[in-house]
């Protein structure tokens, strides 16, 4: 069963039949998490970095927005009984286009924001492939914790990350 | 390669209908009014079937069922009809799959109406005179692809090396190993199909937006600012990805702040399930 991720979206589940999809990260950021013990994973593909641009819309789908949306990924894991300490993060995207530099660069402010609540929270990715000028899908099996990467115009690969 | 055979397949494409070519010749036509559009559309029971179900879309949010070109034109304007009438003649040749690209079926027209969406949009904003070129040029700009996919499957290691190891975009890698671009392919789909000069320069000029950048003309800008955007947010994003140049002088000339850039994103989202929706219906699904 496949469960896909739209774009400023979010999906949790423990169902061991699902495999969570999220398509064509450009500047987006994708981020896995998958607890092991429990065998649940969720997927946020979140567009921009910060929900100021907008509260009115981030009231209204807080999954644009990394500040936002990652922890809401958390906690919907937890609920289904994933911990912090077990939990495997996998960060994918922030693409830019080429020579994109200083506040234009929103795949990169993306990513800052990220490692900013990462580091003020204790969260350490064990997988991550960001920037660049590629796009980037995601599928991640939720019995296994088996991810595969797909960058646009080459084969998928197996992720390295539990 | 032989340029030939890739320009020979020009002919290979579904050519533009009667209709939709007369519809295009009054929107090339600075001489003409927006008007006689009605004329020619109303005889045309295919398309208008089609515009009116696309005037009916949540994505323009109209209270009341339209039910005839005269009223879609009273609703919502013949700015907005015209672009609706392109998009309605111009899908059946950017559905399919373009393998090339790495693009599956419906990717390419998304990215074409999305960009022509998000064009029509910011032309609003600003009030430019010429949306209907605007907007068919935007929905058309990418027709290069459909002829040059199946090249760029076969050359595409040689490609990409040259994006990945050489920093070159990949249209300027597309020129270097196959001897011609989808933007410079494109334009010739259009002069072929006799669009006017206007619209023929911006197809070509796409992804080089510096050519134009002396002078008022906002036309490329505008359409690469919506280019940007679309890339951005991965749509249309196939083996070429994010691979093109940048230009922050386009932003300065339209004073495009990054702040204007994020909203543009977050309305865009706002939208996409009634885009989603209108690419459906367009795209005959």
């Amino acid at each position: 069963m496949e469960i896909v991720v739209g774009v400023g979206d979010m999906k949790v589940s423990n169902n061991p039949e699902a495999v969570i999809i999220t398509y064509a990260l450009g500047s987006c950021i994708g981020v896995a998490i998958y607890d092991p013990f429990v065998k649940v994973g969720g997927v946020l593909h979140y567009m921009l970095p910060e929900s100021s641009l907008d509260p009115g819309k981030a009231g209204k789908n807080p999954f644009m927005f990394g500040d936002t949306g990652i922890p809401l990924l958390f906690k919907e894991t937890y609920k289904y009984g994933a911990t912090k300490n077990r939990l495997k993060v996998m960060v994918l995207g922030g693409a830019q286009i080429l020579d994109q530099g200083g506040l234009f660069n929103i795949g990169n402010r993306n990513h800052t924001i990220l490692r900013k609540m990462f580091w003020k929270n204790n969260v350490t990715a064990s997988f991550e492939d960001v920037g660049g000028v590629v796009n980037r899908t995601l599928k991640l099996e939720v019995k296994t914790g088996e991810a595969l990467l797909k960058i646009s115009g080459n084969e998928s690969r197996k992720i390295p990350w539990i | 390669m032989d340029l030939d055979i890739i320009i020979r397949k020009i002919d290979s494409l579904s050519p533009v209908s009667v209709t939709g070519s007369k519809v295009m010749e009054i929107i090339s036509n600075p001489e003409s009014s927006l008007g006689e559009i009605v004329d020619v559309i109303k005889y045309d029971q295919g398309l208008t079937a089609n515009l009116l179900r696309l005037c009916n879309s949540a994505y323009f949010g109209l209270r009341v069922k339209v039910e005839s070109i005269s009223q879609a034109v009273a609703y919502l304007g013949l700015t907005k009809v015209a672009g609706v009438v392109m998009m309605a003649s111009l899908s059946k040749n950017l559905t399919a799959a373009q393998k090339g690209y790495d693009l599956n079926e419906g990717e390419l027209w998304k990215y074409a109406v999305s960009s022509a969406l998000i064009v029509q949009s910011l032309a609003e904003k600003r009030n430019l005179g010429n949306i209907p070129c605007l907007f068919t040029s935007a929905l058309l700009k990418d027709i290069g692809k459909v002829i040059l996919s199946t090249h760029i499957r076969d050359a595409f290691q040689q490609i990409i090396i040259k994006v990945q190891k050489e920093g070159l975009t990949f249209l300027e890698a597309e020129k270097e190993v196959l001897g011609i671009d989808h933007a410079e392919l494109g334009a010739m789909v259009a002069e072929k199909w006799r669009f006017s000069p206007e619209m023929v320069f911006i197809i070509r000029n796409h992804h080089d937006p510096m050519k134009i950048l002396i002078g008022d003309d906002l036309s490329i800008p505008i359409i690469y600012l919506a280019d940007t955007v679309c890339m951005m947010v991965g749509i249309g994003g196939g083996a070429d990805g994010l691979a093109y140049r940048y230009y922050q002088e386009v932003m300065d000339r339209l004073d495009f702040t990054e702040l204007d850039l994020q909203k543009t994103i977050a309305d865009f989202w706002e939208k996409n399930k009634s885009v989603e929706e209108m690419i459906n219906i367009s795209g005959g699904h």
